[in-house]
């Protein structure tokens, strides 16, 4: 196949692999402190919504229309974050479930959204280098973080909270940052999905939608930035690589994610794994 | 590899060579349940136009690929249809979510989209290559208001529906709209969400508001629960459904509870027509199962397309075949197991060309010694 067949076949594909591995670099953010936050899938849709309602009903540009979802999405998970972050462990992944269920059931009543029936004809504004640029834009920001002292005191409050306290790191500041900048990552990549994918509706950011984005963080591993990204495009991938498969192929997707999960509990890229290799060889 | 697939670009359409029709439905996930009958649907037709010999001399090739009833899976399947396989025109996809997400696409590229189960409003504002073969709502329900008027009054009347879904939601919308053009009261309305089974308080309030009938745009799942509870709890006003209500299974699952129910539907399995009845006959033989209006609707959508191809001369270029298509279909008059058919042009949407609705007369049925009956 030439490239502009290609490329006209797999454009939106290419798209959602940068999308959804934005997406689980997100909640990677809050894992990488401890925290198990399911909220992602809600803060996309509230970015995903907030742009759309940006460029169709107030035909606005598109660049602010994208900061709006994120900003849109920042804000909310700034005003859930300062109680629910009193929580953690399953609790907490109980409240963030529980917040995104209320995402849901808001966008299903509200006018604007369109209820049940979604935003239809949203514009094709998304462009793969947008996508790219948000993508390395997050990549660096969150390297940047990873090697700071920010980053080091969010490994502290992961291994034990309670030490990280006692040698002064103020965790719960720290946390809510997590929380809120996974939030940003996530609005931004929901108002560039709603921009390609021409449709919303409040299904889309759902507990399925939830549980991929963690199980794409969790098959690609949490320590370190490669590994969310490799899940993100993993997951995004593998139903249309196994499309000749046909309807066995949901179940050998499934099949794929428990293989992965048993004999690589650390992920795909466990950076620990690979020095190994290195010293025997 | 490469060589061989940049040829296939260029290479002219030979008669030999069979007309290759993408079919993009849900055939895993909860959608399957309306894509498999509908895949079912365009197989039968397939078939049958096959063993005839084809057209002019072509045979058919369905290209089929599963969208889950996910919009970007839609999406990359309408894409890979497109500019991979190469085909004439698209059937599908399955819900009318999918249908705004995929059918940009296939407008964009010049590529007929033809839906056979997508009912809301608006599928057709998304551009001139947009078809489908289901009557929206907005047709059905009129007509099915009217003919229950003619034989029971219609004064006061209650509904039920389901608000977090897009079918019962846009259901709902409709049935408000033309009771307020009939001049019917709205007593009361009641809500309930998807996977409910308990309507008693929502029954409660609608046998207190002593109501002449029921309105009740749901799918079949909830509406035989819904008859079932309201008959014993002693509301003996008479429900009237949607297109969810054609479905065997709301008598299968109510028994006697769904007993004077009026439905209006595009499809009648009990309609006497010789082209239903071969329907009927040719999909048992086949599938050894039931047909239901799902299967009713792509069979005809493959039949009329297959009738209007066989009037096109095909050029050797895709790229004019695929326009030649989109510039016969709207001509169209057919009769099949759904009755008389044509298209109907939808009109502008912010100034752009809409694509073609169905034009169809639906039929309007009530329950009867656990049968579907038509009302005349």
């Amino acid at each position: 196949m030439n490239w502009v067949d290609w490329w006209a076949t797999y454009s939106t594909l290419v798209l959602s692999v940068g999308v959804y591995g934005m997406m689980a670099l997100s909640i990677s953010l809050t894992l990488s402190c401890g925290l198990l936050a399911l909220a992602n899938a809600a803060f996309m849709g509230i970015g995903a919504y907030v742009s759309a309602i940006a460029t169709t009903t107030f035909e606005l540009p598109f660049y602010p229309a994208l900061l709006l979802g994120t900003l849109g999405s920042t804000l909310v998970a700034l005003l859930i974050g300062l109680p629910v972050l009193r929580l953690s462990g399953v609790y907490l992944a109980m409240a963030t479930l529980g917040f995104g269920e209320v995402v849901r059931i808001i966008l299903l009543n509200l006018d604007i959204t369109g209820g049940p029936l979604g935003l239809n004809g949203i514009p094709l504004l998304t462009q793969w280098w947008q996508v790219l640029l948000a993508l390395l834009s997050t990549v660096i920001v969150l390297q940047c973080l990873r090697v700071s002292r920010i980053g080091r005191a969010f490994e502290a409050i992961r291994e034990d909270e309670t030490a990280a306290r006692l040698m002064g790191i103020s965790t719960h500041p720290l946390k809510l940052l997590a929380f809120v900048m996974g939030a940003s990552i996530a609005g931004l990549a929901g108002g560039l999905n709603a921009h390609y994918t021409f449709t919303l509706s409040p299904g889309n950011f759902g507990f399925e939608n939830a549980v991929d984005i963690l199980t794409m963080a969790v098959l690609g591993g949490i320590r370190g930035l490669p590994g969310p990204l490799l899940g993100g495009a993993i997951i995004t991938l593998l139903p249309e690589v196994l499309r000749d498969l046909q309807e066995y192929r949901m179940a050998a997707n499934g099949l794929i994610l428990i293989l992965v999960v048993l004999f690589l509990p650390q992920g795909l890229w466990d950076s620990q794994r690979f020095r190994g290799w290195f010293k025997r060889a | 590899m490469l060589m061989m697939c940049l040829s296939l670009g260029v290479l002219p359409v030979h008669a030999a060579d069979p007309v290759r029709i993408g079919v993009a439905e849900a055939l895993t996930g909860p959608a399957s349940q309306y894509g498999i009958p509908i895949l079912n649907g365009f197989l039968l037709a397939a078939d049958e136009i096959n063993s005839a010999g084809g057209i002019n001399g072509q045979k058919l090739l369905l290209i089929t690929e599963d969208e889950r009833g996910k919009k970007e899976e839609a999406i990359n399947v309408f894409k890979k249809l497109i500019f991979q396989e190469k085909v004439l025109l698209i059937f599908g996809p399955t819900l009318s979510n999918s249908m705004f997400a995929a059918g940009p696409i296939a407008n964009a590229a010049h590529v007929v989209a033809f839906g056979t189960s997508n009912t809301a409003t608006g599928i057709t504002d998304i551009g001139p290559y947009l078809f489908r073969s289901s009557p929206m709502e907005s047709d059905v329900v009129p007509a099915t208001l009217k003919a229950v008027g003619a034989h029971i009054p219609l004064r006061r009347v209650g509904i039920i529906y389901g608000n977090d879904d897009a079918f019962t939601k846009s259901g709902y919308d409709v049935f408000k709209s033309s009771l307020q053009q009939q001049q019917v009261a709205i007593a009361d309305t009641e809500t309930y969400a998807r996977g409910d089974v308990d309507f008693k308080a929502q029954l409660t309030k609608l046998k207190a508001a002593q109501v002449d009938a029921i309105i009740c745009p749901c799918l079949a799942e909830e509406g035989a629960n819904i008859l079932i509870q309201a008959r014993a709890m002693g509301l003996s006003a008479p429900f009237i459904g949607g297109n969810g209500f054609n479905s065997p299974a709301l008598i299968d699952n109510a028994k006697s509870a769904a007993e004077g129910t009026w439905v209006g539907s595009p499809w009648f399995d009990g309609n006497a027509a010789a082209e239903n009845q071969h329907f009927l006959r040719a999909y048992r033989q086949k599938f050894h199962s039931d047909p239901n209006q799902f299967s009713a609707q792509s069979y005809d959508a493959l039949m009329m397309v297959a009738q209007t191809i066989k009037k096109i001369t095909f050029t050797p270029q895709l790229d004019k075949n695929r326009e030649l298509l989109r510039a016969a279909l709207p001509m169209v008059s057919f009769v099949g197991a759904t009755g008389p058919f044509s298209f109907r042009p939808a009109p502008p949407h912010q100034g752009k060309p809409g694509g073609y609705d169905a034009h169809q007369t639906p039929f309007v049925y009530v329950v009867r010694q656990g049968k579907f009956t038509l009302v005349r």
